[in-house]
Formats: C-alpha cells, sequence, structure tokens
C-alpha cells in the first residue's frame, strides 16, 4: 500500500483500505431484494468456504440528503453488537457507484415469518420456546448496549444456517434516549407496534420491543397474524379488543397519552362487542394453550399493555419458563426451512462445520413429535 | 444478569479499531503524513508538466487566451520551487484548530449536545488516515458535522442538507456539503459510534449524590451506606488537607460544582485531546471529575476499587496520565492564567495557525481540490464504465481528465508568467 501517486490510481490510503475490503470478497448468486437493498451471496477470495450476504444499498433517487438514515442506524449499530443472536456485520465498503454493501454473516434459512406460514414444517411448543429464547437473549443485548431495536418482528428474525435466530435489520434502531427527549413514535411495523406508541407516548423504552416479541411469539403460536388491521386507530382497536382496554386502574398515567381514548368513549370496535375489562389469567392460558400454563403466564408478561409492568428483556431472560419442561430445543434439533436450503444448497455442503448433516431426516422426526404432543 | 461498563467498551468499535498507544499514533500520523507528501509532490509534479506542455502547444498557435489572474494567484502550480509540504505536527496543530471551530460553530447553530463532540471525534479519526493537503480542513468539517448531526440526531428521522448548507456559510451548496461523504466514510472506516464520557460522569454524579443521601448500593469495601455517607461528609476540601465536618447541603453543592467542572472540562478540553484514542470512556471522565475535586474523585474510586487492589496503582496512574494530558491542553491552561497573560498567548497562538493555513494553501493536493467535480466524475466512471470491462480504464481516464482539468481550470491559468 506505499503511495505512489500513478501506481495507486490517484487513491488515497482511505480509498486503499476500502478498496482492499471489498477485493476480499467475491460476489455470488442472488438472495433476495428488499425494499432498500439488493442482498446476493459472496464468499472470502481466499477462502471460498466462508460464506456471507451482501446487503447493497440500492441508491434512492427520491431522497436528497446523502447516505441514507436507515444505512446510517445499521452501520452505526450493527457493527457495534457482536452477539450470537445478533445478525453480524463483518464488513462495510462502498463501491464505485457510490452504493454501500454491507457484508453480513449469511443467513440461509429463512426467518421465523417464513417458517410459521410454511406448513410443511411442523413444530412443537419446545421449538418456540427456544426460538423466543433466542430473540430474548438478542435484544436483551442490545438493550444492554442502550440500543433499541424499534422494528421487531418475524421477517427480521433471520435463521442461520445452525438454525440460530439472528436479529436482523437496526435501520430503525437508536439509542435509548436520555430522560426528556422525545421520539417519534411512528416506529416499529404496526402489527408490532405497542400501545404506548400508538397513544403517542414519545419517551418508551425497552419494553416497546419486547411487546414486539410477544407478537412474534403468538404468531408462531397461531401460526397466523395476530394483531393485523389497516390503520393506526384499527390497531388500537384491534389490541383493546383482545387484551381490554387500560385505564388508569391497570396502566397508571395512561389517560394522559395524547391519543388515549377511555373505554366508555370507544365506539369503533372492530367486533361487536369490545372487550374493556383486563382478561383473567384463565383467557391467557385458553389462548396460548400450547404454550402451556407458564409459557401463557410468560407471553402476558410480554403482552402486558402497561410498559412500566410488562417484561424487560432482563426479567423475561430470568422468567422459569425456559428452565421448566419442556426444555427449549437444541438448535441443531430444531425443525428448518426447506425453501432456503435449496436456494443456497451450494454453499451449505462447502460450509463444512455449520452444515446441519440431516435437514430432511430431521424434518420428517419433528412431524412425528408433533403427533405425538 | 447485566454486563459491566468495561464489557461494553471492549466490543465497540471504539476500542477495537480506534484505540492506540501514544506512539501508534505517533507512528500512523508520521505514515499518512509521508504518503500524502508524497502524493502531493508527484501530483504537483504532473500537473506542472501538463501546463508547461499546453503552454509550449498553445505558444505555437499562439492563442492568447491566458493572461487572467494568474500573477494573482499564489499556488504551487505555478511556481517554479520545491513544494513546502506540511509536517505531521502542523497537520495536527491545524486539525486541532477546526475541531475547536467545530464547538464554535455548533454554539453558533445551537446543535444537540453529542453532534459536536461527536463530530470532533469524527475529525480526528478522519485525519489518522488522512492529510490536510489531500483534503482540505473547511470543506472536511463542514460534511463530517452534517454527518454528526444524521447520526446523533435520530429522533428527527432526517435531516435536511438544504438549510443545513445556508447555516454553514456563504457559498456552501449541498452538493458541496454532500459530495465528500464516501470519501469521509471510508476514511472513518465505517464506524459512526462514537462512545462519550458523558454518560458516564453523569451516572458518577448520581451515584455521589446517592452516597451522600445514605442510598448507596454499590460496591463499598464492606461498609454499610450511612457508614460511606458519614464519611462522605469528612472529605477534606483539599488534597492532603485536614478532615472536616461538612454539612450535607454543602457537599451536596460541592458534588454538583464538581460535576459541572467534570461535564465542562469534557466537552470543551478533552474532546479536543487525543484522550479518546488512548484511554476508555470511564478514564476520561475519572481524570475530568479528578482535575475539578481530587478528594472527592479518590473517595468515589477508592469505594469502587479499594487502594490495596493489586491494580489501584496502576488505575490511578493511567487516571493522571489522562488528567495531564487534559490539563495540558492550551485551554485548560487558559483557565489558571490572568486575562492579559492569556490573551498574549492566545494571539500568539492564532498567529501560527494562520501562518500554517497559510502554508496548507501552498501544498493542497492538485487532485483533490474541487470534490464536488471529483465525486461527479466519480460517479460518471462507475456508471459508464459499468457496462464493460474493457472499456473501463479507458472512460475513466477520460472521466478522470476532465475533472483534472476543472483543477487546472481553479489553479489558475497556464504557467504564463512562468514561461516568459
Ligand atoms: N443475511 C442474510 N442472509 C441470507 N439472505 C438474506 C440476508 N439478508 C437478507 N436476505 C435476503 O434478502 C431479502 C431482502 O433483504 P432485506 O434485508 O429484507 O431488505 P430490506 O430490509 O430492504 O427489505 C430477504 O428477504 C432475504 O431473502
Amino acid at each position: 500500500m506505499t503511495s505512489s501517486a500513478t501506481a495507486d490510481g490517484g487513491q488515497d490510503l482511505a480509498e486503499q483500505m476500502n478498496d482492499a475490503v471489498r477485493e476480499k470478497f467475491v460476489m455470488g448468486g442472488f438472495l433476495g431484494e428488499g425494499t432498500y437493498a439488493m442482498v446476493h451471496k459472496a464468499h472470502y477470495r481466499h477462502d471460498p468456504s466462508q460464506v456471507f450476504a451482501v446487503k447493497k444499498i440500492k441508491l434512492n433517487a427520491e431522497y436528497h440528503n446523502g447516505i441514507a438514515p436507515d444505512a446510517i442506524r445499521e452501520m452505526q449499530f450493527l457493527s457495534e453488537l457482536t452477539h450470537p443472536n445478533i445478525l453480524k456485520l463483518i464488513d462495510v465498503f462502498s463501491s464505485k457507484d457510490q452504493n454501500l454493501s454491507f457484508v453480513l454473516e449469511l443467513a440461509p434459512r429463512g426467518d421465523l415469518e417464513k417458517l410459521w406460514k410454511n406448513k410443511d414444517i411442523t413444530y412443537t411448543a419446545a421449538d418456540i420456546k427456544a426460538w423466543t429464547n433466542m430473540l430474548c437473549q438478542g435484544i436483551w443485548f442490545c438493550h444492554e448496549n442502550f440500543v433499541l431495536h424499534r422494528d421487531i418482528k418475524g421477517s427480521n428474525a433471520l435463521i442461520a444456517a445452525d438454525g440460530t435466530i439472528k436479529l436482523a435489520d437496526f435501520g430503525l434502531a437508536r439509542r435509548f434516549a436520555d430522560p426528556g427527549t422525545r421520539m417519534t413514535t411512528q416506529m416499529i411495523t404496526r402489527m408490532y407496534r405497542p400501545l404506548e406508541l400508538l397513544y403517542g407516548c414519545s419517551h418508551y423504552g425497552g419494553t416497546a420491543d419486547m411487546w414486539s416479541i410477544g407478537v412474534v411469539m403468538a404468531e408462531l403460536v397461531k401460526r397466523d397474524w395476530y394483531l393485523g388491521s389497516e390503520t393506526d386507530i384499527q390497531q388500537v382497536s384491534v389490541i383493546c379488543e383482545k387484551f381490554g382496554t387500560p385505564t388508569e386502574e391497570t396502566w397508571p398515567g395512561v389517560s394522559a397519552l395524547p391519543y388515549y381514548v377511555a373505554p366508555e368513549k370507544q365506539n369503533n370496535m372492530v367486533g361487536t362487542t369490545a372487550n374493556r375489562i383486563a382478561r383473567p389469567r384463565s383467557w391467557w392460558r385458553q389462548e396460548f394453550m400450547l404454550l402451556g400454563d407458564d409459557g401463557a403466564e410468560f407471553i402476558k408478561g410480554l403482552l402486558t399493555l402497561d410498559p412500566q409492568k410488562r417484561f424487560n428483556s432482563r426479567r423475561a431472560l430470568e422468567d422459569k419458563y425456559w428452565t421448566n419442561m419442556p426444555r427449549p430445543t437444541k438448535k441443531e434439533n430444531l425443525p428448518k426451512e426447506g425453501g432456503g436450503e435449496k436456494a443456497v444448497g451450494d454453499d451449505l455442503k462447502r460450509k463444512g462445520g455449520e452444515t446441519p448433516t440431516n435437514g430432511r431426516a430431521d424434518k420428517v422426526a419433528r412431524k412425528l413429535d408433533f403427533g405425538a404432543m | 444478569m447485566q454486563l459491566t461498563e468495561d464489557d461494553l467498551y471492549r466490543s465497540s468499535t471504539q476500542f477495537r479499531k480506534w484505540s492506540f498507544t501514544a506512539q501508534q499514533l505517533h507512528a500512523q500520523r508520521q505514515k499518512t503524513n509521508l504518503s500524502a507528501t508524497e502524493r502531493v509532490k508527484a501530483n504537483v509534479a504532473r500537473v506542472r508538466a501538463q501546463r508547461a506542455q499546453q503552454a509550449a502547444d498553445s505558444d505555437s498557435i499562439s492563442s492568447g487566451v491566458d493572461n487572467c489572474s494568474g500573477a494573482s494567484t499564489p499556488n504551487v502550480v505555478t511556481s517554479a520551487v520545491e513544494v513546502n509540504c506540511l509536517t505531521a505536527e502542523e497537520e495536527l496543530k491545524i486539525v486541532n484548530d477546526f475541531c475547536e471551530r467545530a464547538i464554535a460553530l455548533g454554539t453558533h447553530n445551537n446543535f444537540p449536545s453529542p453532534v459536536v463532540p461527536t463530530c470532533i471525534q469524527y475529525m480526528r479519526r478522519f485525519y489518522l488516515y488522512n492529510s490536510p493537503m489531500t483534503y482540505h480542513v473547511n470543506i472536511i468539517l463542514r460534511t463530517i458535522m452534517y454527518l454528526a448531526t444524521k447520526v446523533e440526531l435520530c429522533t428527527v428521522g432526517h435531516i435536511n442538507v438544504g438549510p443545513f448548507a445556508e447555516g454553514a456559510g456563504r457559498n456552501v451548496t449541498t452538493e458541496s456539503i454532500l459530495a465528500p461523504e464516501y470519501v469521509i466514510m471510508q476514511g472513518l472506516r465505517y464506524n459512526l459510534d462514537v462512545r462519550h464520557p458523558f454518560r458516564g460522569v453523569k451516572a458518577g454524579n448520581m451515584e455521589m449524590l446517592e452516597i451522600l443521601h445514605g442510598k448507596y448500593q454499590g460496591p463499598s469495601q464492606g461498609l454499610k451506606a450511612a457508614e460511606v455517607q458519614a464519611q462522605m461528609l469528612q472529605i477534606p476540601m483539599k488534597v492532603n488537607g485536614p478532615a472536616m465536618k461538612m454539612p450535607a447541603n454543602k457537599v451536596e453543592e460541592r458534588i454538583h460544582q464538581a460535576y459541572s467542572t467534570a461535564t465542562q472540562t469534557l466537552r470543551n478540553v478533552a474532546v479536543l485531546t487525543d484522550a479518546y484514542f488512548l484511554y476508555t470512556p470511564s478514564q476520561i471522565w475519572l481524570a475530568a471529575h479528578l482535575l475539578a475535586d481530587e478528594p472527592l474523585t479518590l473517595f468515589y474510586l477508592n469505594l469502587k476499587v479499594p487502594p490495596s487492589h493489586p491494580t489501584y496503582p496502576k488505575l490511578l496512574t493511567t487516571l493522571r496520565n489522562c488528567a495531564t494530558l487534559i490539563s495540558s491542553h492550551r485551554l485548560y491552561v487558559y483557565n489558571t492564567l490572568p486575562q492579559a497573560e492569556k490573551d498574549a498567548r492566545e494571539a500568539i497562538h492564532q498567529a501560527e495557525v494562520k501562518k500554517l493555513v497559510q502554508k496548507l494553501k501552498n501544498c493542497r493536493d492538485p487532485d483533490k481540490v474541487d470534490l464536488v467535480k471529483l465525486n461527479q466524475a466519480q460517479k460518471r466512471d462507475a456508471v459508464e464504465g459499468g457496462a464493460l470491462e474493457e472499456s473501463k480504464a479507458k472512460r475513466r481516464k477520460v472521466a478522470r481528465e476532465t475533472y483534472e482539468n476543472e483543477a487546472d481550470a481553479f489553479w489558475g491559468p497556464e504557467l504564463a508568467n512562468k514561461a516568459e
């Protein structure tokens, strides 16, 4: 990397470092396209057995303020957070056309949303316990680092080759606010957005993410969307109908929130009769029967309306649900998405150590398991 | 289950990529300076040769278009003397000065708290691997400040570059703000998170107040909250001073005063030093607090780590070294001087900086003068060159020459005066 102005093509040290990073990778096949990015496979030039996903941020012609905030946040937070349940950002480089590319851990097994949607896969309560636990560990690490994720949903919980859940997409993340700072409430995909945000509370905390995890867990149980709606107002109704409308008694301070509507004034409910009182324990056990009593208690802790009473990530990890029977499924035994396997089959074979040896046989076994429940 | 400050810091890019020993820092700055110096000299030589060639060509067809302002633009290209490049020490002085300007700029624009300190750390990180001769501090500072607002003000969602450019000064276009963004990102190695000592000093302050109010629950070397509280009321005013009983409200005032002084030191002085490269955020805030109120800080420290602990001497030495780094900064020393003396010293300092900025004018890399054009050329490059691999190099050459010509135009007309 000596600096002969002619030999390096007029590049300065930083440009050379950038190019050196880019040169480390060889681009491979197409993995998927998102709103902001194209994702390709890649591997190390010096070691093709090490595979990655390279996410190239699309140039947004509509955005006139330089590098987009989503990309900035992803760079800012993902490179700080090294944890088995958080998708690792291995490198960043920019290409000649000045698009940013993120080299990410490859998560070739799809995501939790694809998983519950795939009717070829069956899974058990112990599997749900394992997935939810990995999600909780990932978010716990974020919160310990003072980072709010703010976009937890099934499709942002990617699945690595070995079955590990990887929390991804930090495009909406931010640091915990200092007390008194206002944060925007238009965060978190609506279906996963907790009531305090819908009510316009602008100083929420880590428990907002925990609500989202609760919704993902419920989706895994139901194998369906759990709290869907078309508008923010409808979303409030859907939540209140499900869990009861909060009052000053169940959630002190709620009536002071900007968009709070008291039960007696709530007449735009989706269903026929609004359920306005908090749900009894028996309802939770009924609603989440698959999880068992302690599992129902646990998800109740996540789907608690009052953010002060809701489990924070530390509390969630201390719950007895994890140590009670059935124990969370070991990740090598977790049922796996089949589609992803086909798409990246070649890479998996080469990946050696991390390749599950009995993907298909395992799937059959799980089916039998499920039948036995 | 809780991670310690140290656990958190160790996983940060600030620790992994941006922590150095003093020797490493020095060596990297020398290396950056050397490489930039070579480039400037090589590029200037190339441009001079081109101009000589063009002058010769235009002489032969005698087109006399080039008699504009060349003589009044003193610059490196039109002169025949060897380029006088900045040394690493001089570069650092210039960067330091622009970091001070960042504080002024932030105050002027009323940027919320972490924007300016983050901006300054970006500046210091960027110029560890880049030279002001290559990328002028004035241009880079604006974009870095913009980037820092984007990173730190996430509440707003996004910051419009238009108003930012307007606020950044006359003749500042949005394009000139955005053009260096990628260069800067590369220079920062895409690490955007900066760990400041502000959260730590606030937490320490709150803990000291808890101690005072008998509510302390942290490590206390076997003492009860009430005992620690009683001890706190007897902390001497000065190092080695006599123990004295102070009323609780006076101690509370003292704690607030120490916090406020330490925060000022952190915001206005520590950020301008190499402290972030050399020390952890907790070391930095404890050092600033030590400078503000040594007996109080040592009392607090001894609760956390007893002086009998094997690592204590090393810890204290580190804190004192960090404190020395901060307290030997020009602006910190000023606090101890009478106004006249301070003014006199500052005048000398400003004169020196002015001379250096002037010197920088005459040793800039001619290839990197107009970053907007450079940026456009690179983009054009990528778009045009994207299609066909072989034609890429050719197209790039054309594109580069385009902006090189533009850069030449900026540098003033042909070597008319020299050729004569
Ligand atoms: N780390 C990864 N490993 C494997 N595939 C990935 C990875 N990240 C993304 N993908 C694929 O790329 C698609 C789009 O990526 P995504 O992150 O969703 O983009 P966006 O957030 O812009 O919508 C995903 O649906 C998935 O198929």
